[in-house]
């Protein structure tokens, strides 16, 4: 790894601006970034874990070049991604993944030789690149065949392809494992973390935690287009260390009982996940023996199974650090 | 330098590939001007058809695919990409956007000249309609012209039916009253004078008289001072076509609507 | 009694909702380019093309036409594109799956569009008249009007086979603009059907608006309706035939759609 910070954002603000109704036109902000400060060095693979609607998006669309910021600072290898955005983009690749972004009507080979020529890679570079590219992400046979034929995870697997034409010093990939099956993607991020260990700046957004997990030297956690958390893995699992985990089935559950349960001394989130049957409810605390005895208290009358408490893993710390959730 | 090039070539190759299998094209540079031929070389073939007439009707069907696939093709090259998912991608590469354009307008405009090819079969297969006093150096020339002026008006639209795209629905709405105005299908000269007025503001208009000229041994042959014209008009509307592209870049970057379908 | 009101509310309900939902798609802006400035220009280019080949004697000729054909884009374009619309939205297994008295729902389908383009055609048939000053005094107006009425009910009835042919084509769109410009050449809009090959005669007269143009061109002239009966009477007979063929693909399209699922490939 080197010290100088590849990717550096300095109270990054994004405000989007729209107009709603039809005869009187009011517009209406909608701020997605607040005040982002972040700094990630050379050779890092570092994941920007959060929901839908966090920011994450507008963050890596702001590095890219694509998205100008409202205020603040956005610098890669040491350009701006404002007005240095021709340099920039011939040093960087992306990859937002989906099944939008390519010529489905044509080959795979196609898409390749002509994003290479858009990446202005010379010719006899780009014929290598490629053939290397399609034998490392498996699709070597299958470059000739029309997108549209394509699986999703071969449609994936080009699409990353795309972003390494350029062989970029920096490699943005927004979600790139949505809507894989697991073994696509679990290929997938093997490959991300080769391209790390290969000496490559990765930013990868996510909202699996195992995945960041799995694979991130270190994560931050974006919340309504703030940081509400940065660090390894290890040191955000330490930060719910006192924090501990009560689990447990109630069927019926009417909603000012939870109400109650909240209220409880010590209690940091409680989150519901309707299932068949019954409810799972998640409560974070930081004392679970003193909750669990209050349980029969609180929620007299309802009917609770599978009572157990537990240490918090991983998802525990993301799910409290995002704040209450009832699904 | 070498690299804009060699991406203006691959986005034409690209352009070139995708209108091959693409159904819709067709409609554009082959069905659509043939039917407008065909319309035309009944109404203009009638009784007391002149050879001056007949002309209209050989050329006209061309003319009218020409302008078709320039506007509709060319003209929503940017469009076209984020239909397709793509105008991100594209957006953020080191070539500028003009340049992927460039090749890709190009490419429309080869599959619009097409279209004399089917029209001009229909009117003399069909009807036995031809060129009698046709000039060969004129007509090149006119015909190379209007090629120009096509393609800075594409140029130009593009960007314009990104930003705004009640553009392309009024454009579009008005597709027969361009014709009209150009004279694609019968002269200019008999439109009211405050319609030539306007008709004269149009860098095609020029070019097509000259090019009917071209085909016809009365009238005027003032060549010079149409081909002028066109150059003049059209090099105009590249100096707005600037200031557009300008504009989406900014307003692309700021709104962050490039995925937007 | 009581079944036929259902099914007349049916009727109503659905016809007001296809008639909102036909235009939530247009803003005003798109609504004036493809409803007033798309019809205006369309009459101004015949009629200057048949003008400067044939006349200034002529312009009543082409005006009238076009203006009629006018109406043939809102029923036959219409109808298809109302179809091509619940196909893309999805809506279309929805409507399969439900009891909902299928000839009640196909013309539901047909009844917006079909005073989409009386209102089309009279908007286009005003504006030729005041640009190129025709002169309709001789004109029997309240018989012209019923041609008008006439030509779009049977356009819908065209449009409602190819809209059905829309339930498992992807792109019925297309099928409707090529129609829409193949009946400009062939039915007598811009020249007599008698200067077409025969076999295009005969496509011709299996058409709808053929018959209605050339009645509502005796109607200009001041004909009565003995003159045309015979004319609306074909006309009428031919828009049936194609709307009943279109109700009929409907039903055997759907149960092989259903068979095979295809309503939901896209």
């Amino acid at each position: 790894m080197t010290s100088r910070a590849a990717i550096e954002a300095r109270g990054l603000r994004k405000t989007y601006a729209s107009n709603r109704g039809v005869f009187r036109r009011e517009k209406v902000e909608r701020a997605a970034l607040r005040g982002v400060d972040l700094s990630i060095a050379g050779g890092e693979l570092f994941g920007l874990l959060g929901p839908n609607g966090a920011g994450k998006t507008t963050m890596v669309k702001i590095f890219t070049t694509l998205l100008l910021p409202s205020s603040g600072t956005a610098t890669v290898l040491g350009l701006d991604a404002v007005k240095d955005q021709w340099t920039l983009r011939r040093r960087i690749g992306f990859v937002f993944g989906g099944e939008r972004g390519l010529y489905w009507r044509l080959s795979g080979l196609d898409n390749l030789r002509y994003f290479a020529d858009l990446y202005r890679v010379p010719p006899d570079v780009a014929e290598r690149r490629i053939k290397e590219l399609l034998e490392r992400l498996g699709l070597a046979g299958r470059e000739r065949d029309r997108v549209e034929l394509y699986s999703r995870g071969m449609k994936q697997r080009l699409h990353l392809a795309r972003g390494l034409l350029n062989d970029p010093e920096v490699l943005f990939l927004d979600e790139p494992t949505i809507g894989l099956d697991p073994v696509g993607a679990r290929e997938l991020r093997v490959i991300v973390r080769e391209l790390a260990d290969a000496g490559k700046t990765i930013f990868l957004t996510t909202h699996y935690m195992f995945e960041a997990d799995a694979i991130c030297d270190r994560i931050a956690v974006i919340k309504s287009g703030e940081i509400v958390a940065e660090g390894t893995p290890s040191s955000i699992k330490k930060a719910v260390r006192d924090q501990g985990v009560v689990e447990f089935e109630a069927v019926g559950l009417p909603p000012d009982r939870l109400a109650g349960l909240r209220g409880l001394p010590g209690v940091s989130s409680v989150s519901v996940n309707e299932r068949e049957l019954a409810q799972l409810v998640t409560v974070q605390c930081t004392r679970p023996a003193d909750v669990m005895t209050q349980l029969g208290v609180i929620l007299d009358g309802v009917r609770l199974e599978k009572v157990s408490s537990r240490e918090p893993t991983l998802e525990d710390a993301y799910v409290q650090l995002i704040g209450d959730e009832s699904s | 330098m070498r690299s804009l090039a060699r991406a203006a070539l691959g986005s034409f190759r690209l352009a070139v590939r995708l209108r091959v299998v693409s159904p819709w094209s067709y409609l554009n540079w082959l069905v659509f001007p043939l039917l407008f031929a065909a319309v035309g070389l009944y109404v203009l073939g009638g009784r007391g058809a002149t050879s001056s007439h007949l002309v209209y009707g050989v050329l006209g069907g061309g003319l009218i695919g020409y302008w078709s696939v320039a506007y509709i093709d060319a003209g929503n090259g940017i469009q076209d990409e984020r239909w397709n998912g793509t105008l991100e991608q594209i957006f953020a590469t080191p070539t500028p956007l003009v340049v992927i354009l460039l090749g890709k307008v190009l490419a429309g405009l080869a599959f619009g000249l097409l279209s004399f090819l089917p029209t001009a079969a229909l009117a003399y297969f069909g009807f036995h309609a031809v060129l009698p006093d046709l000039d060969p150096w004129p007509f090149v020339i006119s015909l190379a012209v209007l090629t120009f002026s096509f393609f800075c008006i594409a140029i130009t639209l593009a960007p314009l039916f990104a930003l705004w795209r009640w553009a392309f629905s009024m454009l579009n709405g008005f597709e027969l009253g361009v014709y009209v105005l150009c004279g694609f299908m019968f002269p200019v000269a008999v439109l009211a004078s405050w319609a030539q007025g306007v008709a004269g503001a149009l860098a095609p208009t020029w070019a097509v008289r000259a090019l009917y000229a071209s085909t016809l041994s009365g009238g005027p042959h003032d060549y010079a001072l149409w081909w002028g014209a066109v150059a003049g008009l059209s090099l105009a509307y590249l100096v707005g076509a600037y200031f557009l592209y300008a504009l989406v870049e900014r307003e692309a970057r700021v709104s962050g609507e490039l995925a937007l379908a | 009694m009581r079944r036929l009101a259902a099914e007349a509310r049916v009727f109503a309900r659905s016809t007001w909702l296809q008639y909102v939902a036909l235009f939530q798609w247009a803003t005003v802006r798109g609504y004036f380019a493809y409803k007033v400035l798309l019809p205006i220009t369309q009459i101004l280019f015949f009629v200057e093309l048949g003008v400067y080949a044939t006349g200034r004697q002529n312009a009543l000729y082409f005006a009238l036409g076009n203006a009629l054909q006018l109406t043939a884009n809102a029923g036959i374009f219409g109808v298809i594109a109302t179809v091509a619309n619940e196909r893309q939205f999805g809506t279309l297994p929805l409507l399969l799956a439900s009891p909902a008295n299928r000839l009640v729902t196909f013309l539901s389908r047909a009844a917006v569009n079909v005073m989409d383009g009386i209102v089309t055609v009279v908007v286009g048939l005003g504006i030729a008249i005041v640009l190129f000053g025709l002169d309709l005094h001789h004109a029997n107006l309240a018989l012209l009007g019923v041609c008008v009425v006439v030509i779009s009910v049977t356009t819908a009835g065209l449009g409602l086979m190819f809209g059905s042919i829309g339930l498992v084509m992807r792109d019925a769109i297309i099928i409707a603009n090529v129609i829409y410009y193949v009946m400009l050449i062939i039915c007598g809009i811009n020249f007599p059907v008698s200067r077409l090959p025969v076999v295009l005669q005969i496509v011709s007269y299996s058409l709808p608006l053929t018959r209605g143009v050339e009645a509502a061109r005796q109607a200009a002239a001041g004909a009565s309706l003995g003159h045309v009966s015979g004319l609306l009477a074909g006309e009428v007979l031919v828009g049936v035939l194609w709307a009943l063929g279109g109700y009929l693909v409907f039903r055997a399209l759907e149960g092989w759609a259903r068979h095979g699922g295809l309503q939901e490939a896209y």
